[in-house]
């Protein structure tokens, strides 16, 4: 079958104002100068012509490239719809004003928490303030706005609050992400991964609040899979609907593929994205059903979640054609299990988290 | 207030675009991708806001040569679809 992506995420930079232990990007960062902007604005272009409809872009914290706008620009002339995904450092009034007129079509603003000590404290950085500024900024310039907070287990027990302080922001859309477990996040899983208990009344609450906003404010929950007996269906496949290329221009199916050891990613710096897409080793590796191993190769499931996702595999088995361990009948769940069960129950036997860092210069 | 004269009009940060691979037009915002038929098309290309969806009506009745009596109930439905999706808002 011939597959076409449908929404590039064009990460920027790995730099970021802030240190959130719970931050996808990769521990160690790829060797190389970030891409100009015109080898964006080729790959923007490139990933039109594929057929690329969305234009997410992310980092790190993209703000902190001042071409920014002439990118959002690039990608709206070529008809695509543009979101920038950002901690909302950065995001003052001249800036947004630059963007809505390059053609922003929405801005989704992070949160920590819905409390400023506590969400200062998990960001690393005196940020909360300035991101109610950024939000309300983003409402006036008319961009619309939307509200993602990363659940873990030091706000997990605060969700009713972080749904009200959102509703409060005015936003129409609210993304609650539990943590997904790559980069800074996995480096801090012991400290990240809320107990059962915690997530059993996080999902009641996340499924009253749904009903209450309805109409009002959409609430998108992403479940903390660890806890799941089924992966989730990651990317709707790989090399099937998205495409990512990191600040260094490797072309990956998924913003976290970079972490699988052992596997090269082709760059738009030597490639056509038509070819990566196509024609490449990395995106053809785990693309359709044929490299899936039992119990996937003849699970009837296997045309819903792909096998799970191939990051989580190769982090947890060291090996990225493996059944996704979250998945009940992976001969791996154990090792899942095994791990759920080592985490304190109080919170004063946690071990430190580590912050994330910023990539260094070059 | 009937439904026939309310206004309907794209959400904020929903955009109409004709997807340049298949020609086929699809609604873009920040959480996704919704393909339009034919018929769908036709009516939200004329959600700007301003004209009524009597107004929509009588438009399409007379391009289309078609009775108003089936079309007025499909163009509700469709409107309704999309609102409850948040696509499309009414002003009033």
């Amino acid at each position: 079958m011939n597959h076409r992506p449908y929404a590039l995420l064009a990460e920027l930079t790995y730099r970021c104002p802030l240190h959130c232990p719970y931050c996808s990007n990769p521990t160690r960062h790829p060797a190389g100068a970030e891409l100009t902007t015109e080898e964006w604005q080729r790959a923007i272009r490139e990933a039109s012509a594929l057929g690329v409809l969305q234009a997410g872009f992310s980092g790190g914290e993209p703000l902190l490239r001042a071409d920014l706008a002439s990118l959002v620009s690039e990608a709206r002339e070529s008809g695509m719809y543009t979101n920038l995904i950002t901690s909302g450092i950065g995001l003052d009034k001249r800036r947004a004003a630059e963007l809505r007129d390059a053609g922003l079509d929405s801005a989704q603003i992070s949160f920590q928490a819905d409390e400023p000590t506590l969400a200062d404290n998990i960001a690393g950085a005196r940020t909360h303030q300035r991101k109610l500024e950024a939000a309300r900024i983003v409402r006036e310039q008319g961009i619309a706005l939307s509200v993602n907070v990363v659940l873990h287990r030091a706000n997990l027990s605060r969700l009713r609050e972080i749904i009200a302080f959102a509703a409060a922001l005015g936003t129409k859309h609210l993304e609650l992400a539990n943590t997904q477990y790559y980069g800074w996040g996995f480096l801090n899983r012991a400290h990240l991964t809320p107990t059962r208990a915690q997530v059993e009344d996080a999902r009641q609450i996340a499924s009253e609040e749904k009903q209450r906003h309805a109409g009002r404010m959409d609430i998108f929950y992403v479940l903390p899979d660890y806890y799941e007996q089924r992966p989730k269906p990651c990317m709707q496949g790989w090399g099937r609907r998205y495409l990512t290329v990191n600040p260094t221009g490797e072309v990956l199916p998924c913003p976290t593929a970079s972490s699988i050891s052992g596997m090269r990613f082709d760059s738009v710096r030597e490639k056509s994205l038509a070819w990566i897409w196509h024609e490449s080793e990395s995106f053809n590796r785990f693309r359709g059903t044929a490299w899936m191993p039992e119990p996937c190769r003849t699970c009837p499931q296997h045309e819903i979640d792909f096998g799970g996702c191939r990051c989580q595999a190769a982090l947890l088995t060291g090996n990225p054609a493996a059944t996704d361990p979250v998945c009940a009948l992976s001969p791996d769940r154990k090792s899942i299990d095994a791990f759920l069960a080592s985490i304190p129950g109080n919170d004063s036997d946690l071990p430190p988290w580590q912050p994330r860092e910023n990539p260094t210069a070059k | 207030m009937s439904p026939m004269d309310s206004r309907p009009a794209l959400a904020p940060g929903v955009r109409l675009q004709i997807d340049k691979i298949t020609g086929e037009p699809v609604l873009l915002y920040p959480e996704g991708i919704m393909a339009l038929n034919s018929t769908a098309h036709e009516i939200v290309a004329r959600c700007d806001g301003a004209a009524t969806v009597e107004a929509i009506a009588t438009a399409l009745a007379a391009e289309y040569e078609i009775s108003r009596d089936a079309l007025d109930g499909d163009i509700l439905e469709c409107l309704e679809d999309l609102r409850n999706r948040r696509l499309i808002v009414f002003a009033t």
